[in-house]
C-alpha cells in the first residue's frame, strides 16, 4: 500500500502582479514575509519559489520521485480548482477539495487552507477502505497539526517542516492508511 | 483508421480538405515553398454569395483515412494538387500518367484536382487542359495562388451541387445508407426495408447533409440538420452516427460561437496563419452577420437553395448550441463513439477538439477530465514515433488550459520516449530540445541569477532528476559544452540538496566533461534560439567576504597636508546624523579611505570556504576588476574537505592610476572557469569596493646597523614599517647607522626625517636622537637601486637621581666637609633632613636596578615620480627601542659654599648601580672608582652662575605659554647649563662602556639657588686688591688699609639703604674666635657703612679704611643690617654673600717703624 503526504507552500501571492488578487487577510498569517517575499520575487521570476514543498514523505520510499512527480502535477488541479471558486466565495471555501484526479494506481486528494498552504494526499486506488470522510478527517489533523508547527515561535513560515511532531503524526496517519 | 490528427479542431469541420502532393522527383525545398503558397489560399469567398469556403491542404494524407469521409466529410479528400517536374516534352506522357495514378487513390472522394508542371521548357503538343498548369521554373510562377483559388472554386461548385443533391432528395427514392469502413460487413444481409433501417439511413444522411452545409458555408442550415439528424439517429440507437451527429452539432455551435477558431496561435497548425492573423478579426465580423444575413435575406434563402421545409421545422436561434451545452454534446459523442474500438482516434480527435473548446472557454477542470480521458484511449499498438506525437500533444494541450506542471510531465515523458531503449537510433537532440521544454514547468530557469536569493526552494528532487536528464541528453547529443554548463549549474544552483555522494558524482561527472571541453563564461545559444546564460560556481569556493588591503605601512601613501583638497563632498546637509542613509548597496560602491599606488603590489582578502565533502582545488584565482589596468596575479589554491573560513589573498598590480572598482573573482573549479561578480552575491560581505590608484612613488628599503626588534614598540600605537632595539647604560650613546635603498622603479626626489619619543613615564634629558641630514640629502635624487646612508645618534639620559632612600650610611651631616666657617649662613639649609625612611631595605635597592625603556619613532618621509607632483608621499617609520640599564645614581645633591663667595661646592652622592667596577670623572676632578652597588660622596667646585646670562625666551613664546611651563623651562635650562660646565662622565673598563652623568633631574630648585651668583654682587677691594674668601690680603701694621665695599645691583628692584657693619675677629681655629680686637684692629672713620638705595644695574661704592695695630691673621666680617626691615619687599639673606676677608697684618719695615 502506498500513501504519500505533502504539504506545499503557499504560492507567491501575485498581490503586485495583479492578475489573481487576494487580500492580505487570506495570504496567510505572516504579512511581512509576505511582503519581502513578494519583493523578492516578483520582479525576477514570478514562476519560481512558489507552491515549493514544504513537507513530503512517502511510503515506500524507493519510488519517491513518482510521488514527487504525482504531487507536483496534482498542484495543476489545485490552483485551478482554488481559482475556479469565485473570489467573493473564497471566505467559505469549503478547503477541503475532494478527489483531485484519478490515475491508474492512485488516487490524488487536496486540501488548501486559507492562507494557501495546500495538503495533498496520495492513496492507492486499491485502497477502499478510505473513503471521502476519512480523508477528510486525515486532512483535518493535518491541518491541526501544521497549525501547531506554525504556532512553533523557532519555525521560518517558508522554511521546510522538520517538526519531529509532524512527522510522527504523518507517520501515524500513514499505518492507518495502509 | 489508425493514426489520430492530433492537430483536429472543431473548426476543421467546416474545411474541404485538399492534398497537395509531389508527382515524381521534387526537390523538397521547392516543394514546400510551392506547398506553402498553395496553402496561403486557405479561404475563399466564392463569388455571386456571401459564403466562405475553407480548405484544409495536407501534403501526405493516409487513403486509409478517406474512406472515413463519409462519415465525417472534411476527412473527405475531394481536391488533389500535384507538383511536378518536367523538363521536357519527352517526359510530359509518363508525369501525365503518373498524376492520373496518383489521383487514383483519392479517386472516388475527388471532386477536381489540378496538376502543377515546372520546368518545363519547350511546348506541349497536347491541347490545353484545364487541370494542368504549366511553369518554366519554380521561382517563376506568380498566378499559382490564382489558379487554386479557380480550382477551389470548381470545387465549390461541386460540393454545392452534391449538396443541393443530397439535401432535396428524400422524395421517397430509397436512400443510401451511409457507413464507416469497419461496419460494412455488420449490414450484410440485414433487412433494408425496415422502418428502422430507413430511418438509419435518414439519419445518417442528414448528419452528411449537415457535413456538407458546414463545409459550403451554410452554418445554420447545418445546425437544422444536424439536429433532424440527431434526432432520427437517437431514435434508432445508432450511437456512432449519433455520435458524429452530436459532434457535428457541436462543431458548427463552435464555429458560430467562437469564429475566431478554436486551435490557438500556438498550436501553430494552419499554414495559413502567417496570413491569417490580420483576417482573423476580420473573418470574425464576417461571420457572424453573414450567418445573421442568412437568417434576414429571404432571397439568399433561396439562392442558397435552403430548402423550404428545413427552415421551417425548427426555429434557427434555437438551433445553435449554448456553450454550455456544447461541451454536453461533446461529452455524449465521445461516450457514443468509446462504444466502438475501432473509433478510437474519432474519440481522440473528438476529445482534442473538446479540449480546444473548453480552452477557450477557460474550463480548465472539465478540459483536464477530457484528456484525463484521451490518455486511457487506446489505440492498440502504436509505434514509438506516435507515443511521442501523443505525447507532445498532450503536454501542449495540457499548456493550453493552464496546466503547466502536468504539461512538463508529458512532455518529459516524450522527451523520454524519444530514446526509449527500444528506439534504434534515439533521437538526444529531440530528447534535448523537449526536457528543455519542460523548464517553466518544473519552475527551473537556466539562469543562475534566480537562485542567488536566499536558499533553494523548490521540487528539488524533480529538478535535479531533470538537471540530470538534460545533461545526459546533451551529453549523448555530442554536446559537452552543454553538459558542462548544466552540470555547473547543477552543482551552483542544487549543491545544498545534493547527498555527499551525489555532489562526489557529479563533480567527477563535470572534470570528465570539462576534460573534453572547459566550460567557460560564454552565453551558450542553442539553435533554436534559447541562450544559456553562464554559470559561475560562486559556491565552489563560497566566499565570505571580500576585504581589500591597505598596503602594508611602510608603502601607504599619504596626501601633502597643503596640497589636501576640500573633496568633502557631503551628501547629507548634516554635518553629523546618526541616521545612517546609505543601504547596503551603496556601501558596496563605497570609496575606501586608503590609496592604492600604481605599480605596486595591492592585496585583497577573502574569507572562502568549501562546502564539498572533499578537497577542492582552485585554480587561477584571481580578481575582477574595472577602471584601472589591472595586473592580476592568479593564485591556486587547496581547501580541505568542509573547511571553515579560510583566508585567501589575490594580489595584482595597477598599471594606471585612477579609481579602481573590484567587481568580483575568477575563479576554475574542475576545469570551469567562473567569473563571480560580486553584486550577484548577496551573500558576501564587503566593505567597499572601490579604491583610489594614485601614480606611483619610489620605494624605499630601510636597513640599520642594529638588530631589528622583534618585539613592537610598547607605547607606540602606529604601526612602524621597522623597529630596532638596543640595550645602552644610562648616559651611554650609540650610533646607529641607516641604510636607505630605493628599491622601486621611481626617483627619490625629496627626503625629510623626524623623530617623535613615545610618551614614557621617564624623564629624558637632553636630545634623544640626533642626526645629520644634510650629507644625505645632498645626494638626492636617488636613482632606483642606489642607497643612502644616515647616522643617528642615540643618547640616553634619564634621570640620574636616586631618591633620598638610598644607602642611609652616607646621610650624615654633610657640612664637615672642609674648611668653612660654621657660621656660613647656608649652614641651615644643608641640615640633613629628617631620617625616617627603614635603613638598607633591600626592596628599595632593586629599584635601582630597574631597567627603564626608551622608544621613539624616526619618520622617513619621502616622495618623487609621478607620485610627488600629485602630492602624494610614503612614510617609513624606524622604532629604536632602548633598553636603559641604570648606570649611576645621583642619590643625594647637595652644596657647600666654597671658600670663594663666587664659588662653591656641590655634593653628590653618587651611586654605582651596575655590576661593575666605574668611574666617575667630572671636569677638572679626580676620578672617582665605584665598586659595584657601592655609593660615595663627591664634591666638584664649582663657579656660581650667572643665569642672567642664559638666552632669555622669545617674547611671543612667553606670551603663549603657561607660566609654570615657562618656569620649568627655565630650571631645565639652568639645569643643563650647570651640566655642561660639569661634564661627568663615567666608564666602566670592563665592558668598556663610557657614558655621561646628567646632574639635570638632581638639582632641585633650592641647589640651584645656591648656585646661582646673588642678585646683589658684593666686591670687597682691600688695599686696592679685590678680596675674598681664601684670599689673604697682606698689609703692614700701622698702615692704613683703605677698605671698599661695592654693591652692584642686579636684581630687577632697588634694593637699600643698607647698613654694613664691619667687625673684625681672630679664629683660633679651635672654635674659639676672638671677637674682643679693639686694641689690635682700629677703624678710620666708622666701621659701618651706608649704602643708599642702588637702583637696578646701579652700583654704589663705600669707602673706608683700617689700620692694624698688631700682626696677625685678622678676618673682618661684614654684617649687614636692613634698615627696611618689615617692609615687605625683604631681601634674602643669602643675597648678602659677602665674602670674609682674611687679612694678614705683617710686621712693617725696619725703617717704617717708628
Amino acid at each position: 500500500m502506498a500513501v504519500c503526504i505533502a504539504v506545499i507552500a503557499k504560492e507567491v501571492c501575485s498581490y503586485w502582479a495583479g492578475t489573481k488578487a487576494c487580500t492580505p487577510s487570506t495570504c496567510g498569517p505572516a504579512p511581512y514575509t509576505f511582503y519581502l517575499q513578494v519583493f523578492g520575487h516578483f520582479f525576477f521570476s514570478p514562476l519560481f519559489n512558489q507552491n515549493y514543498p514544504l513537507y513530503i514523505r512517502s511510503v515506500p520510499i524507493q519510488n519517491e520521485l513518482k510521488f514527487h512527480y504525482t504531487v507536483h502535477t496534482s498542484l495543476d488541479v489545485v490552483e485551478e480548482k482554488i481559482s475556479a471558486v469565485g473570489k467573493a466565495m473564497a471566505d467559505q471555501r469549503e478547503l477541503y477539495l475532494g478527489l483531485l484526479y484519478p490515475t491508474e494506481d492512485y488516487k490524488v486528494y487536496g486540501y488548501v487552507t486559507n492562507s494557501k498552504v495546500k495538503f495533498v494526499i496520495v492513496v492507492d486506488s486499491s485502497n477502499t477502505s478510505l473513503r471521502d470522510n476519512e480523508i477528510r478527517s486525515m486532512f483535518r489533523k493535518l491541518h491541526n497539526s501544521f497549525t501547531d508547527v506554525m504556532c512553533n515561535p523557532f519555525y521560518n513560515p517558508g522554511d521546510t517542516i522538520q517538526s519531529k511532531a509532524f512527522d510522527s503524526m504523518v507517520t501515524a496517519m500513514m499505518v492507518q492508511a495502509s | 483508421m489508425s493514426i489520430p490528427d492530433y492537430m483536429q479542431c472543431a473548426e476543421d469541420h467546416q474545411t474541404v480538405l485538399v492534398v497537395v502532393q509531389p508527382v515524381g522527383i521534387v526537390p523538397e525545398d521547392e516543394f514546400f515553398r510551392i506547398y506553402k503558397r498553395i496553402a496561403s489560399v486557405a479561404q475563399v469567398s466564392i463569388r455571386d454569395s456571401q459564403r466562405n469556403l475553407y480548405i484544409r491542404y495536407r501534403h501526405h494524407y493516409l487513403p486509409e483515412n478517406n474512406e472515413w469521409g463519409d462519415f465525417q466529410t472534411h476527412r473527405k479528400v475531394v481536391g488533389l494538387i500535384s507538383v511536378t517536374t518536367c523538363g521536357s516534352a519527352k517526359e510530359w506522357p509518363q508525369t501525365s500518367d503518373r498524376f492520373h495514378s496518383q489521383k487514383d487513390v483519392f479517386g472516388a472522394t475527388l471532386y477536381d484536382s489540378r496538376l502543377l508542371v515546372f520546368g518545363l521548357q519547350g511546348e506541349i503538343a497536347e491541347q490545353q487542359r484545364t487541370d494542368v498548369a504549366f511553369y518554366s521554373s519554380y521561382d517563376v510562377c506568380p498566378d499559382v495562388e490564382k489558379r487554386v483559388e479557380d480550382f477551389v472554386e470548381s470545387i465549390f461548385i461541386v460540393l454545392e451541387s452534391k449538396r443541393l443533391d443530397r439535401a432535396t432528395d428524400k422524395s421517397g427514392d430509397k436512400i443510401p445508407l451511409l457507413c464507416v469502413p469497419f461496419e460494412k460487413k455488420d449490414f450484410v444481409g440485414l433487412d433494408t426495408d425496415s422502418r428502422h433501417y430507413k430511418k438509419r439511413c435518414q439519419g445518417r444522411m442528414r448528419k452528411h447533409v449537415g457535413d456538407l452545409c458546414l463545409q459550403a458555408g451554410m452554418l445554420q442550415d447545418a445546425l437544422v440538420h444536424y439536429h433532424m439528424a440527431v434526432e432520427l439517429l437517437r431514435s434508432v440507437n445508432d450511437f456512432l452516427w449519433l455520435g458524429a451527429a452530436l459532434e457535428g452539432l457541436c462543431s458548427a455551435s463552435v464555429i458560430f460561437h467562437y469564429p475566431g477558431g478554436t486551435a490557438g496561435k500556438a498550436a501553430g497548425r494552419k499554414p495559413s496563419l502567417a496570413q491569417g492573423q490580420g483576417q482573423a478579426a476580420d473573418a470574425g465580423k464576417r461571420h457572424r452577420p453573414g450567418a445573421q444575413e442568412v437568417l434576414i435575406d429571404p432571397g439568399a434563402l433561396t439562392a442558397n437553395g435552403i430548402s423550404a421545409d428545413t427552415s421551417s421545422e425548427i426555429g434557427r436561434a434555437k438551433n445553435c448550441l449554448r456553450p454550455e451545452d456544447i461541451i454536453e454534446k461533446y461529452k455524449e459523442a465521445i461516450s457514443y463513439y468509446g462504444k466502438y474500438k475501432n473509433a478510437g482516434v474519432i474519440e481522440l480527435e473528438a476529445c482534442v477538439k473538446a479540449v480546444r473548446v473548453l480552452a477557450i472557454q477557460k474550463r480548465a477542470m472539465e478540459a483536464s477530465e477530457f484528456l484525463q480521458n484521451a490518455v486511457y484511449i487506446n489505440l492498440g499498438q502504436l509505434s514509438e514515433e506516435e507515443k511521442i506525437q501523443r505525447y507532445s500533444i498532450l503536454s501542449e494541450l495540457y499548456d493550453l488550459i493552464g496546466f503547466h506542471r502536468k504539461s512538463a510531465f508529458f512532455k518529459r515523458v516524450a522527451a523520454m520516449q524519444c530514446v526509449a531503449p527500444t528506439i534504434p537510433e534515439p533521437g538526444w537532440r529531440a530528447c534535448y530540445k523537449l526536457l528543455l521544454e519542460t523548464l517553466p514547468g518544473y519552475s527551473l530557469c537556466l539562469d543562475p541569477k534566480d537562485f542567488s536569493k536566499g536558499t533553494h526552494r523548490g521540487w528539488a528532487a524533480v529538478q535535479v532528476r531533470l538537471l540530470h536528464e538534460l545533461v545526459y541528453a546533451s551529453r549523448r547529443m555530442g554536446n559537452p559544452g552543454l553538459s558542462v554548463r548544466h552540470l555547473s549549474f547543477l552543482l551552483q544552483t542544487m549543491l545544498d540538496l545534493l547527498s555527499d555522494q551525489e555532489k562526489k558524482e557529479v563533480t567527477q561527472s563535470l572534470e570528465n566533461y570539462t576534460s573534453k571541453c572547459p566550460g567557460g563564461m560564454e552565453v551558450i545559444t542553442l539553435p533554436d534560439g534559447l541562450k544559456l546564460p553562464p554559470v559561475p560556481l560562486s559556491k565552489l569556493p563560497i566566499v565570505r567576504s571580500v576585504k581589500l588591503l591597505d598596503l602594508p605601512v611602510s608603502l601607504r601613501p599619504h596626501k601633502q597636508k597643503g596640497l589636501l583638497e576640500n573633496n568633502m563632498s557631503t551628501k547629507s546637509p548634516f554635518i553629523y546624523s546618526p541616521i545612517i542613509m546609505h543601504t547596503r548597496g551603496e556601501e558596496r560602491n563605497k570609496k575606501i579611505e586608503f590609496r592604492w599606488v600604481q605599480g605596486d603590489v595591492c592585496e585583497v582578502q577573502l574569507m572562502v570556504y568549501n562546502p564539498m565533502p572533499f578537497e577542492l582545488r582552485v585554480e587561477h584565482m584571481g580578481l575582477l576588476t574595472s577602471g584601472v589596468e589591472f595586473e592580476s596575479l592568479p593564485a591556486g589554491l587547496s581547501l580541505p574537505a568542509e573547511s571553515g573560513l579560510y583566508p585567501v589573498t589575490l594580489v595584482g598590480v595597477p598599471r594606471t592610476a585612477g579609481n579602481i572598482n573590484v567587481n568580483g573573482y575568477h575563479t576554475s573549479v574542475f576545469g570551469v572557469t567562473s567569473d563571480c561578480l560580486l553584486e550577484g552575491l548577496p551573500s558576501v560581505r564587503t566593505s567597499g569596493c572601490m579604491v583610489e590608484v594614485i601614480p606611483s612613488l619610489p620605494r624605499l628599503q630601510l636597513s640599520t646597523s642594529l638588530p631589528r626588534s622583534a618585539h613592537p614598540l610598547q607605547h607606540s600605537k602606529e604601526e612602524l614599517s621597522s623597529s630596532v632595539s638596543v640595550q645602552l647604560f644610562n648616559g651611554e650613546t650609540q650610533q646607529l647607522t641607516i641604510t636607505l635603498e630605493n628599491i622601486g622603479s621611481e626617483d627619490l626626489e625629496t627626503l625629510e626625517v623626524t623623530s617623535k619619543t613615545c610618551n614614557t613615564k621617564e624623564k629624558l634629558f637632553g636630545e634623544f636622537l640626533s642626526w645629520d641630514l644634510e650629507e644625505a640629502v645632498s645626494q638626492l635624487p636617488l636613482k632606483p637601486g642606489q642607497s643612502v646612508t644616515l647616522t643617528v645618534n642615540i643618547k640616553v639620559r634619564l634621570d640620574f637621581s636616586g631618591g633620598e632612600n638610598l644607602l642611609q650610611d652616607l646621610n650624615d651631616d654633610g657640612i664637615s666637609v672642609t674648611g668653612l666657617p660654621s657660621s656660613s649662613p647656608l649652614r641651615q639649609v644643608l641640615k640633613p633632613r629628617a631620617e625616617t625612611k627603614p635603613l638598607g631595605s633591600e626592596s628599595s635597592k632593586t629599584d635601582y636596578n630597574h631597567v627603564k625603556t626608551l622608544e621613539a619613532v624616526m619618520t622617513f618621509k619621502y616622495s618623487g615620480g609621478a607620485g610627488k607632483v600629485e602630492g602624494y608621499y610614503r612614510d617609513l617609520t624606524l622604532g629604536v627601542h632602548v633598553d636603559v640599564e641604570p648606570s649611576v645614581f645621583f642619590t643625594r645633591v647637595s652644596t657647600l659654599p666654597a671658600t670663594r663667595t663666587r664659588q662653591c661646592h656641590l655634593l653628590l652622592d653618587v651611586f654605582n648601580s651596575t655590576e661593575h667596577e666605574l668611574t666617575v670623572s667630572a671636569n677638572n676632578n679626580q676620578d672617582l672608582v665605584l665598586h659595584a652597588s657601592e655609593c660615595q660622596r663627591m664634591a666638584i667646585q664649582v663657579a656660581k652662575f650667572d643665569f642672567d646670562t642664559l638666552p632669555q625666551p622669545d617674547q611671543e613664546a612667553v606670551r603663549y605659554t603657561n607660566p609654570k611651563l615657562l618656569e620649568e623651562e627655565r630650571l631645565h635650562t639652568q639645569a643643563s647649563m650647570i651640566n655642561s660646565t660639569l661634564g661627568i662622565t663615567w666608564n666602566i673598563p670592563s665592558v668598556r662602556r663610557q657614558g655621561e652623568a646628567s646632574v639635570e633631574g638632581v638639582l632641585n630648585q633650592l641647589v640651584l639657588e645656591h648656585l646661582q651668583l646673588a642678585p646683589l654682587q658684593w666686591d670687597v677691594v682691600v688695599n686696592g686688591k679685590p678680596c675674598d674668601c681664601d684670599i689673604i690680603a697682606d698689609c703692614k701694621v700701622g698702615d692704613a688699609v683703605p677698605l671698599e665695599v661695592k654693591l652692584t645691583n642686579r636684581s630687577k628692584n632697588a634694593v637699600g639703604p643698607f647698613a654694613l657693619t664691619v667687625v673684625p675677629f681672630q679664629d683660633y681655629q679651635n672654635g674659639v674666635k676672638n671677637y674682643d680686637l679693639q686694641d689690635a684692629v682700629t677703624f678710620i672713620g666708622s666701621n659701618t657703612f651706608n649704602i643708599d638705595t642702588v637702583n637696578p644695574t646701579e652700583d654704589s661704592v663705600c669707602m673706608g679704611a683700617l689700620l692694624f695695630l698688631y700682626t696677625g691673621d685678622f678676618y673682618l666680617n661684614i654684617k649687614f643690617q636692613d634698615d627696611n626691615a618689615g617692609q615687605g619687599n625683604e631681601v634674602p639673606p643669602s643675597w648678602f654673600g659677602l665674602p670674609s676677608i682674611h687679612i694678614k697684618a705683617l710686621e712693617a719695615p725696619i725703617e717704617a717703624g717708628a
